[in-house]
């Protein structure tokens, strides 16, 4: 399949004080960029509930991109954070789903940095380009993806994995260490049993 | 009777207000006065509000649609109860005193019943009588009965009396029986009435320059040379042509099109001898417009100096010239002369002496402002003196401020400006008044009320679908009307339609009136963006009986029609899936219970230079408490440096008299070296620690304003710092002050412009040093008149009356040398101690270098606004890649951060001169007074709720809280959460953690947002 027939679906969850925005403010200084993104308008990228890319991916998106305020200037103080926090538990799952990890972004674009949220969605657009529909870069079928993608949205909206987010977070706060690193270690220590639990049934099915 | 003193007292003070001109400086004074408690008369001599800025298609900097941006505001005063619009009316006569006017005012009939009229337009298509329509110009023709422009408030028609056959010769009158209405009255009188007011804002804008200055260019005389108006009409898509740039002699596309600038300004064979300030930056909007319309067209602009001096000014001008291989030429042509073949001939003479001769298809004036015809007029019936160009007198110290007291001038009539200058103005005049007035706030309005809400719960979802053409800024891209037709299939939809402008008033009642026939229960509309226009459209659900919350925007225009310009279909697909998205989340909106919080009413004002004092005072004087917190150990800022302003007044005695009033002013508490250490909360109530070293002070406070200031650029070009010969300009300021400020045996100064400026450094223009370089060079000038003084510049930007001392420094023999940034001028000196310094340079006009031996380099050093990250970490707020804080809006939210409750003024801001920061200040005083004055804040209710069934009681939703919104109570044994709605934000963190997803968000709810995913995907519900 060659790249000019194929149009990536990509679904965009965008904060409403920078990122979104940033997105406006492209519009109006007519900066161009490719027409493959859907938004959702969220007030914090802190209301991204990690089931969402799940699904999304799930339900037909090629690539999902999370879009928020630069770290340390949320406009609701830590939003963005939690965000980072629900973000590497996606990338987790995806991994464990094996779904190719580069099909979920979360980013950062200030209000002032329309040129700059160009940048980012005309790079992930091409990325995910280069990917090619769901299934194909990671070599499974789609249809097979998709149900795991829909059991492991499943499993993020259950207790188990979401008790081992707000441990994850707390450990966050504590540390003080916002680096995406650690906020994966964190995210892994504290879901691993939930999530192999998980992937277990989904090796069952 | 009630007899007090006090009521006598206020008896005496008007609260209200009388704005003449309905432009958008007037309209934004007449909204802001309306918020802090007054009401308002706004007198328009037309018969519609908008003004200017109807007419234009878009505006500069940011090519943001014209009239989009502006409809909500004209629909906001037109709903407003508070804003008597008095069409058609003039200015007869203002009697009294400050705070107790008695204003006289004309109606001129409209013929047609402004009350009766439905705006339905039969009139118009009935009218016999053609006449040439000026909205357009003069470009199309409209009828006797017309309306001004389809999104005119008031939406009513009028009869033109001059033209009408009835009115004329007493016959057709079809019109009379077409009005299905019965809304014409040919009988109707002219009206004479008195108004009292407290105070006087006089708006009315600028004028036209004179057409014998248009015609020496060959305009009227060659159809394809036209004003810039003129073009502007022909831009824009509600224009004569419906948006297509072509030749009025043949209809065809030019290819070539040149912009002459300083048509009627910078010119003293026509009186004008001031800089119109706007028309170098419209010139650049208009011709990366016309490129957008001809991608292939050829375009020239010839300037005399690039004055781009605005925010973000010169930013802009440098993408649009870089995109679109704009040409650009110092010269002035001289005349346009007309060719055989249906070209126009341009000759002119370049800087380095070349004479040229080029043809193009289209030649377009950048006609400048003038003062307004009837300003004569005006300052007779009002009192107020006029400065040398007719335009109202006014000093640097009270830039708002007429010479009779309780009346003030705002807009283009105090000074050729742009519309952000103007909107400023308008809140600063606003701030004014509010002060004057503050005996009678709120004794003359009332509050506006909405009909009681319709109870939607037990109803099926019955969606409604408005789709915006925007004019062509979505339709010239998305098929808006296969949208709509797409919007028909989708469930729960039971109407669909297409508007050519959603936001104008007419459809506002249009969208009320289907609501209520179809029984809508949401509402989608799928235009611009919900952040600019959601308020406006909820206004309008709440009139029809809809609650706010049913209410979903899909934003077709800053987020695809914008950004895909060049791929119609992709758009169109876009558009489909995002009206899609929105339809199937407003399925699940729900109507939301509103809350009303009390507002402390007290400021906080960050800095004490120039624009924080100003603030500060006038929050006091509008009768607030203000905090004022100074970093330093002194009151009064950097502007204590300057020495003199350019009437040679000492700025230092104004500023220690503001000093003085606001350490005496007792509603005033001042903190110095002392600096904000933290903020928390939101509009209305922040509460704040301030350390003033000797320990924390917590205040709480309604608002914020940031008057942070800057600095000067440390140059380390041009040997400063290594020969004492070379000082900057606020080092000369000094110098100046004292009895000797130059040696002995000075001969020859050079300044040098932009230093650190529109280059590396700083990339933007600092917008005072060529004024200030001027007005030093005229004030050494006058210490020693034979001094040489040369001045190297890249454009001088003297706009506005300042153009006055440039010229005055040409005459007494300044020499002024352009250079550019890739041969900027040299400095070098010998070894020898105290040498004269080299400075070697390009002339372009000698066309080789010279060689000066100086005895002072004076360095006209740009502006660095102080370092704004750690406040603006604090407040949330954001800044510009050149660390100065980003407004709401640049053109019309001028002083407010995106953050509610958060203002800004003054080099905080952006660089600017003293007045422009005192009225700045002003503006920033009246905006924030607005809370204050109302006493109460509705916020939006997108707040958590915990449903008790699902709740655990885990408390992660309340640890992770940043408002600690949340609160765990006991519920028998059971520990449950609960939201405190008053300190929700709906940020949704506790949603998105709860492990039970117990929580919702309104309005962006787990089902909403999920319906939005799977129709994302196509999937139905």
């Amino acid at each position: 399949m060659t790249s000019e027939h194929y149009h990536p679906k990509i679904l965009g969850f965008l904060c409403n004080w920078c990122c979104y925005t940033a997105a406006d403010s492209a519009g109006v200084g007519r900066y161009q960029y490719p027409p493959n993104l859907r938004v959702i308008r969220i007030m914090c990228t802190g209301r991204l509930d990690p089931s969402f890319p799940l699904e999304a991916l799930a339900s037909g998106a090629d690539g999902v991109f999370v879009g928020g305020c630069h770290p340390g200037e949320c406009h609701y103080q830590d939003g963005n954070y939690h965000a980072l926090v629900s973000a590497a538990l996606v990338h987790e799952m995806l991994a464990r789903v094996g779904v190719s990890r580069e099909r979920f972004l979360i980013a950062w674009a200030s209000a002032a940095e329309g040129p700059n949220f160009v940048k980012i969605i005309t790079a992930f657009t091409k990325q995910t380009e280069q990917l090619g529909p769901l299934g194909l870069a990671e070599n499974i079928p789609a249809q097979s993806l998709r149900v795991k993608l829909t059991q492991a949205a499943e499993a993020a909206r259950e207790r188990k994995i979401r008790t081992g987010l707000i441990n994850a977070s707390r450990e966050m706060f504590k540390s003080g260490d916002f680096s995406r690193k650690n906020i994966t270690e964190l995210v892994q220590a504290k879901c691993e049993k939930a999530l192999d639990e998980m992937t277990a049934q989904a090796g069952s099915l | 009777m009630v007899t007090s003193s006090a009521s006598a007292a206020s008896g005496m003070i008007k609260g209200s207000v009388l704005v003449l001109g309905g432009g958008v400086a007037g309209v934004q004074a007449a909204l802001d006065l309306t918020e802090l408690g007054l009401k308002v008369y706004l007198v328009e001599k037309s018969a519609a509000i908008g003004g200017v800025m109807a007419r234009l298609d878009k505006t500069f900097p940011t090519n943001d649609c014209s009239l989009c941006i502006l409809a909500p505001k004209l629909v906001e005063a037109g709903r407003n109860p508070n804003i008597d619009i008095i069409t058609n009316a003039d200015l007869l006569k203002v009697a009294g005193s400050p705070g107790n006017f008695t204003a006289t005012i004309r109606k001129r009939p409209r013929y047609i019943d402004e009350e009766v009229c439905t705006g339905c337009g039969q009139c118009t298509l009935y009218c016999l009588k053609q006449i040439s329509d000026d909205y357009n110009e003069k470009l199309s023709t409209t009828h006797a009965a017309h309306i001004d422009y389809s999104q005119a408030v008031p939406t009513s028609y009028h009869i033109d009396p001059k033209a009408c056959l009835r009115l004329n010769f007493k016959t057709c009158g079809l019109c009379a029986v077409a009005c299905r209405a019965g809304a014409i009255r040919f009988d109707q009188q002219e009206e004479v009435v008195e108004l009292p007011v407290g105070a006087v804002v006089l708006a009315p804008g600028f004028g036209r320059v004179k057409n014998e200055v248009l015609e020496r260019y060959g305009w009227g005389k060659f159809a394809d040379v036209l004003t810039a108006f003129e073009h502007e009409r022909l831009m824009c898509a509600s224009g004569p042509t419906n948006g297509a740039i072509v030749r009025p002699s043949d209809e065809k596309h030019p290819k070539k099109i040149a912009f002459l600038q300083c048509i009627g300004s910078r010119d003293r064979t026509c009186g004008n001898d001031f800089c119109s300030s706007v028309c170098c930056m419209y010139a650049i909007k208009q011709a990366t417009l016309a490129r957008e319309h001809d991608p292939e067209a050829e375009i020239t602009l010839f300037y005399m100096d690039v004055r781009t001096h605005g925010k973000g000014f010169d930013a802009a001008r440098e993408r649009a010239i870089a995109e679109n291989n704009f040409r650009i030429i110092y010269a002035r042509p001289p005349r346009v002369e007309d060719v055989f073949d249906g070209r126009l001939l341009l000759t002119y003479a370049t800087e380095d002496g070349g004479h040229h001769y080029e043809y193009f298809d289209m030649v377009v004036l950048s006609q400048g402002l003038e003062s307004p015809d009837d300003a004569d007029l005006i300052a007779q019936v009002t009192g107020i003196d006029l400065n040398d160009y007719q335009f109202a007198a006014t000093a640097l110290h009270a830039p708002l401020a007429t010479s009779k007291p309780g009346i003030y001038v705002i807009g283009a009539f105090q000074g050729p400006k742009d519309i952000p200058d103007s909107v400023t103005q308008a809140s600063g005049a606003a701030a004014l008044c509010s002060s004057l007035l503050t005996a009678a706030r709120g004794t003359e309005i009332v509050h506006a009320r909405y009909p009681a809400e319709r109870d939607v719960t037990a109803e099926e979802p019955r969606i409604g679908v408005f789709v915006c053409h925007c004019g062509i800024n979505i339709a010239g891209v998305v098929d808006v009307r296969q949208v709509r037709d797409y919007a028909r299939t989708l469930p729960h939809v039971v109407y669909a339609t297409d508007n050519l402008y959603s936001c104008s008033q007419d459809t506002q009642k249009h969208l009320t009136d289907i609501i209520k026939e179809h029984r809508l229960n949401r509402v989608v509309v799928s235009a611009c963006t919900p952040r600019t226009h959601e308020p406006l459209f909820q206004a309008t659900l709440r009139e029809a009986g809809l609650n706010r919350s049913l209410f979903e925007m899909a934003n077709i225009r800053d987020q695809c029609s914008w950004v895909h310009m060049h791929e119609p279909e992709q758009a169109t697909a876009k558009a489909r899936d995002l009206v899609r998205m929105a339809v199937a989340k407003a399925a699940h909106l729900v109507p939301l219970a509103e809350q009303e919080l009390p507002v402390t009413p007290s400021a906080l004002v960050v800095g004490g230079g120039l624009a924080g004092l100003t603030a500060a005072l006038s929050v006091a004087e509008q009768g607030f408490s203000c905090t004022l917190v100074e970093k330093d150990r002194e009151l009064g800022g950097r502007s204590l440096l300057l020495t003199a302003d350019r009437f040679g007044n000492r700025p230092a005695e104004m500023i220690t008299g503001l000093v003085q009033k606001v350490r005496e002013h007792r509603l005033i508490t001042i903190f110095t070296e002392a600096t904000l250490a933290s903020t928390s909360g939101y509009v209305g109530n922040f509460t704040s620690a301030i350390d003033t070293g000797r320990g924390s002070e917590v205040i709480n406070h309604g608002i914020i304003i940031l008057a942070t200031g800057g600095r000067p650029y440390a140059p380390s070009q041009y040997l400063y710092g290594q020969s004492d010969r070379v000082l900057t300009q606020l080092e000369l300021e000094k110098r100046l002050a004292s009895s000797r400020p130059l040696a002995k045996g000075t001969r020859q100064v050079v300044m040098i412009q932009c230093v650190g400026s529109r280059g590396e450094d700083l990339a933007y223009c600092s917008r005072v040093c060529c004024g200030q370089a001027v007005k030093n060079a005229l004030r050494l000038k006058a210490r020693q008149p034979d001094l040489a003084i040369t001045i190297f510049y890249r454009d001088m930007r003297t706009y506005g009356f300042q153009e006055d001392l440039y010229r005055q420094a040409r005459e007494q023999g300044v020499l002024f040398i352009r250079y550019t940034p890739d041969r900027p001028p040299v400095a070098s000196r010998d070894a020898t101690k105290n040498s004269r310094v080299h400075v070697n340079a390009y002339d372009p006009l000698l066309g080789e270098e010279v060689e000066l031996a100086v005895d002072m380099v004076v360095l006209s050093v740009g502006i660095v606004p102080e370092d704004p990250s750690l406040l603006a970490r604090m407040l949330k707020v954001p800044v510009t890649a050149e660390n100065f804080f980003l407004e709401a809006h640049v053109k019309l939210r001028p002083v407010d951060l995106p953050v509610d409750g958060v203002y800004v003024c003054g080099l905080a801001h952006a660089p600017k001169t003293m007045d422009e920061t005192i009225a700045q200040a002003q503006a920033a005083a009246g905006r924030a007074c607005q809370p204050l004055a109302r006493g109460s804040i509705v916020p939006e209710p997108i707040v958590s709720r915990v449903d008790p069934e699902l709740c655990i009681g885990c408390g992660a939703c309340q640890a992770f809280c940043p408002y600690k919104a949340i609160d765990i109570y006991k519920e028998g044994k059971l520990r449950k959460a609960r939201t405190l709605t008053a300190s929700c934000k709906g940020c949704g963190v506790c949603a998105a953690r709860c492990p039970t997803m117990a929580i919702d968000m309104g309005r962006f709810t787990l089902a909403g947002i999920r319906s939005q995913i799977h129709a994302f995907a196509g999937k139905g519900e």
